[in-house]
């Protein structure tokens, strides 16, 4: 006898007993359930629940959207039509985003609440929160339409589960708009565990290597989340509630030791996502080895969570006022120095392991990491134009990174390879993918006139307005790094020589081009314009009491030396005119020769002799700096594991009791070495 | 520019003629950029010549090699990224040379500072590598790898002796910091305020330029002048012109960090050349460095005196 869905979902909904704010919920699903099956109309239905979401509180209706798409991505995950559904309901969401009306106006509550034990779970939205909501739905419909058409198809062919890819991705979207949209300590926990499985589940899906790197970094998420479970409890001994309100209040009444312990634990805590140093080891593999477009999602927005959580605690209520004042015993160091540092190493470290990679996606996924270092850096050094340049990288970063992820994926399938040793020439067959991997390196070393270049500059200048010589040589060092990186990327994938094999390799997909190409405008037009993007992070800043970035359109104002992009982007597309009048005005008409026609020292050149460079391609760099890669931090973590095993290992030993008399003779030793 | 207020407007008082001051100082700047630039490259391959004992070549020799190159017969491309490649690499510098003020003009300075045109320098690099890189030649990729290194090793004491700079100024705008050293005299100079980050800037400015003993990367005998092997014609006459824009950019720099900028143009054209002689005359006199010995050399030693620069003037 077959049940229908409803009794089902019925019998399911009454026998939990759900807390007050799900029960309302509950009944509005069972309602919306029984119309479907009920009613014949379906016009009325679909007019009912959108009259119904137009009514919702804005952020209601956002959780509701999200939690939607998931929903639907669960049921109809399988279909092939699913990739746009996916696309137009990550649309929707974005609609509702703008919709709440929180950045520019005042914070709003979410009416939804769970209350657990005494304690209400509950959510609003902010400037911050809108600001980091945008990029994450924006990173999910860019991923969500990439991965809609050709991408797909490929992906079912090789046996995988659309379906469980879906989900994965509509998870991770609603784990981060609850997680940047909590209220308190726990709707901030549960937030927080929801992102760190969500994101398993997403870097777990294909098996093999990428589930390996994704138990890896499941190890570290754990820790990582034991750490804020601890500052979570300080917090609440000390100031007997999990609000946010109470807790600013507990930190102001904390003495330094304590302050000092929230910060390691907090700061360890976010640091694992954000992959900080030393705990950046488990990122670059389970990003890399993801499926392609949820590499994407991943590498332009998951750990920047990390990076939310250190906005809200340690810049938000701790303050960097507050760091400065924490002096480390025996140094000249404050902890604001502390973790200055901490970022800055996290630029030059991650940067220069990314110089030697031969797997594209490894390349970028090691850049992703440095980059995390200058939104850390310019907030820790908090002034106006610094912090404003950390809060903008994470936007400029996100689109520049998802640029570059999606262009290399789309190499990957085309060629089947993101080997930089076994491609090279593709311009000629890929010219728009060439262009969109233009653009976003461009951003990415933070070179004019693309928008990474603004966020580093504003870094840049409050590092030395602040008078800080070596961080920002260090950062610059980065820089110059990423500057020989990503050359060798665009280089071994787009120029030199054509191999045999891709002879007939065609442009990417149109379904994968739109997104690629639609972010590099954007690129362009943040760069050239970065008016609009400062405008919301001079909102977040308010909202944080930061100083506030003196923005224009065209960027910022300052007598000590601003930045006007719309002159400059100006200037250098004027400069390219004189450049292309110079070139293609005057002089005989070039003729293109094939790629053999070259010089090879009195060689004659054919198609099964490579005639290009790739391999160790600084090897003058690396005969220098190669023996400074020493692996210390692998080294740290090979022995962390080995020490944990063999306590692990002890411990099963004592637990079996198989040597009872060894454990006495422990303990007596033990027993006296305490009274003496 | 003071010339134009001169002119007598009364009829069009209405009109606001500054941003036409303006555009007429865009066109000039790159025009007095190039025609400088020619006269510093004639300079350098007179001063070759002289160390050489040979008369070295007539004034006009630079511009005559610019328009024989682009009036030869066969123009090789090896693709549309090697063409672009040359217009990102002139197009970059005519950019550049906007943002530094000269006698009269400030151009662009007041819209980015020191580190915008920094940046802005490092577009022709970029536009360069890009057209090697297209030419499909093993030859011009290790020149770009071996260039690419090169700037990671001089950028480092360059990087250090701007910030010290700019926080001995106060300011990252050129302008202010041309104001500040002329209206204190030849005391308030850079070079005498600053002599160790004056004497790392020098350092840093024989490898920005890619002389002896720093040109390991263009090496003729061992790759066939490694960025330039499949660079003739007009692709080699573009590297001419930026190579005018990069000399320029260099000495002009230089002049307005730590000789006080240009009062007029004569005294400013003078100092620029003296600048730029330095590393030609230096260029002629030592053998080649490999990339990995320079990059040693250059966070050794003038790394070393720019921090110690820093200290100074920090305190």
């Amino acid at each position: 006898m077959a049940t229908s869905p409803t009794t089902v979902m019925d019998q399911l909904l009454t026998g939990l007993h759900l807390p007050d704010g799900l029960d309302a919920f509950a009944g509005v699903i069972r309602e919306s359930l029984a119309q479907v099956t009920n009613s014949a109309s379906w016009t009325r239905y679909g007019r009912q629940s959108l009259e119904w979401l137009i009514g919702m509180n804005p952020v209601d209706r956002l959780f509701m959207l999200s939690a939607l798409t998931l929903l639907l991505m669960l049921l109809l995950g399988r279909l092939r039509s699913a990739g746009v559904l996916a696309v137009l309901l990550y649309g929707a969401q974005f609609a509702a985003l703008l919709s709440t009306d929180t950045l520019f106006g005042a914070p709003l509550a979410a009416e939804v609440r769970i209350t657990v034990a005494d304690q209400s779970l509950h959510w609003s939205y902010d400037a911050l929160s809108w600001f980091f909501a945008m990029l994450t739905i924006g990173a999910g419909f860019v991923t969500a339409w990439y991965a809609a058409g050709s991408w797909m198809r490929r992906y079912r062919e090789a046996g995988r589960s659309a379906r469980a890819f879906h989900v994965a991705l509509a998870l991770n979207c609603f784990g981060m708009l609850l997680l940047i949209g909590s209220a308190d300590l726990l709707s901030l926990f549960l937030g927080w565990e929801l992102v760190s499985w969500a994101s398993f589940l997403l870097m777990a899906l294909v098996g093999g290597l990428g589930a390996q790197a994704a138990l890896k970094y499941l190890a570290y998420a754990i820790s990582g989340a034991m750490l804020i479970l601890g500052a979570i409890a300080l917090l609440y001994s000390v100031g007997g509630s999990f609000e946010y309100d109470a807790v600013v209040a507990a930190i102001r009444g904390m003495t330094d030791a304590q302050v000092w312990t929230l910060l390691l634990l907090l700061g360890g805590g976010f640091a694992v996502k954000l992959a900080l140093l030393p705990f950046h080891l488990w990122q670059a593999a389970a990003y890399a080895e993801a499926p392609g477009a949820g590499s994407v999602f991943l590498g332009a927005i998951s750990a920047r969570m990390g990076l939310f959580g250190i906005i809200v605690f340690i810049v938000g209520m701790i303050g960097v006022s507050r760091l400065m004042t924490l002096e480390i015993p025996y140094t000249f160091m404050s902890s604001r120095e502390l973790i200055a540092w901490i970022a800055a190493l996290t630029i030059i470290v991650p940067t220069y392991t990314a110089l030697q990679q031969h797997d594209a996606r490894y390349l970028l996924a090691w850049h992703g990491i440095g980059q995390g270092g200058y939104m850390l850096l310019g907030l820790m050094v908090g002034d106006a134009v610094g912090s404003a340049g950390g809060l903008l990288h994470c936007f400029n970063y996100a689109i520049t990174q998802a640029a570059l992820l999606m262009a290399v994926f789309a190499v990957v399938h085309r060629t089947g390879t993101a080997d930089l040793n076994q491609l090279g020439g593709l311009v000629t067959r890929m010219p728009l993918t060439f262009l969109v991997l233009l653009f976003g390196i461009i951003s990415l070393a933070g070179l004019p006139p693309m928008a990474g270049f603004v966020s580093k500059w504003m870094v840049y200048r409050s590092l030395i307005t602040e008078g800080m010589p070596l961080l920002f040589v260090t950062a610059v060092v980065g820089t110059l790094g990423t500057i020989l990186s990503v050359y060798k990327l665009i280089h071994n994938i787009f120029l030199g020589q054509l191999r045999v094999e891709h002879q007939e390799v065609a442009e990417a997909p149109l379904s994968m081009l739109i997104p690629m190409l639609g972010l590099s405008a954007l690129i362009f037009l943040a760069g050239f314009i970065p008016g609009p993007a400062l405008s919301w992070v001079a909102q977040v800043q308010g909202q944080l009491g930061l100083p506030v970035v003196p923005w224009v359109l065209g960027g910022i104002v300052d007598p000590r030396g601003g930045l006007d992009m719309i002159w400059l982007v100006g200037i250098l597309m004027a400069g390219f005119g004189v450049g292309a009048l110079v070139f293609y005005g005057f002089g005989g008409r070039s003729r293109r020769v094939h790629q053999l026609d070259n010089y090879a020292g009195g060689h004659f050149l054919t198609a099964d002799v490579h005639y290009q460079y790739s391999d160790n391609f600084y090897a003058g760099l690396m005969h220098l700096i190669g023996p400074w890669y020493r692996g210390a931090f692998r080294w740290l973590e090979r022995s962390l594991a080995a020490t944990l095993d063999l306590v692990s290992f002890g411990a099963e030993g004592l637990y079996r009791l198989a040597q009872p008399t060894l454990l006495m003779l422990a303990a007596a030793v033990a027993m006296l070495a305490w009274v003496l | 520019m003071d010339w134009l207020s001169a002119v007598n407007l009364d009829g069009l008082a209405a009109v606001d003629f500054r941003w036409l001051g303006l555009v007429l100082e865009l066109i000039l700047m790159p025009l007095i950029a190039f025609v400088v630039g020619l006269g510093l490259v004639l300079m350098l391959r007179k001063i070759a010549a002289r160390l050489q004992r040979r008369v070295g070549p007539p004034l006009s020799q630079p511009l005559w090699d610019i328009i024989k190159l682009h009036a030869k017969e066969t123009q090789t491309s090896h693709g549309l990224i090697h063409e672009i490649g040359i217009v990102m690499a002139i197009g970059g510098y005519v950019a550049a040379v906007t943002l530094l003020p000269v006698p009269g003009m400030n151009g662009l300075a007041q819209q980015g500072g020191l580190i915008a045109l920094l940046y802005m320098t490092m577009i022709p690099s970029l536009g360069l590598a890009l057209g090697v890189g297209q030419c499909a030649n093993p030859n011009g990729s290790i020149g770009i790898s071996r260039a690419l290194t090169a700037m990671l090793a001089y950028d480092v004491p360059l990087v250090i002796v701007i910030f010290g700079v700019a926080f001995h100024f106060g300011s990252l705008n050129l302008v202010h910091m041309i104001a500040a050293q002329q209206a204190g005299g030849i005391a308030s100079w850079g070079i005498v305020q600053m002599p160790l980050l004056a004497l790392a800037g020098l350092f840093a400015l024989q490898g920005m330029l890619g002389k002896q003993p720093f040109e390991i990367y263009v090496a003729p005998a061992e790759i066939a002048t490694g960025p330039m092997v499949e660079m003739g014609g007009k692709f080699l006459g573009g590297l001419f012109v930026m190579q005018c824009f990069q000399l320029y950019t260099a000495g002009v720099l230089y002049v307005t960090l730590f000789l006080g900028g240009g009062e007029h143009w004569l005294t400013f054209l003078f100092k620029v050349f003296v600048v730029t002689a330095i590393p030609m005359t230096i260029a002629m006199v030592f053998p080649r460095y490999r990339t990995e010995d320079m990059v040693r050399l250059f966070w050794k030693w003038p790394t070393m005196i720019g921090l110690l620069g820093i200290a100074f003037v920090m305190n």
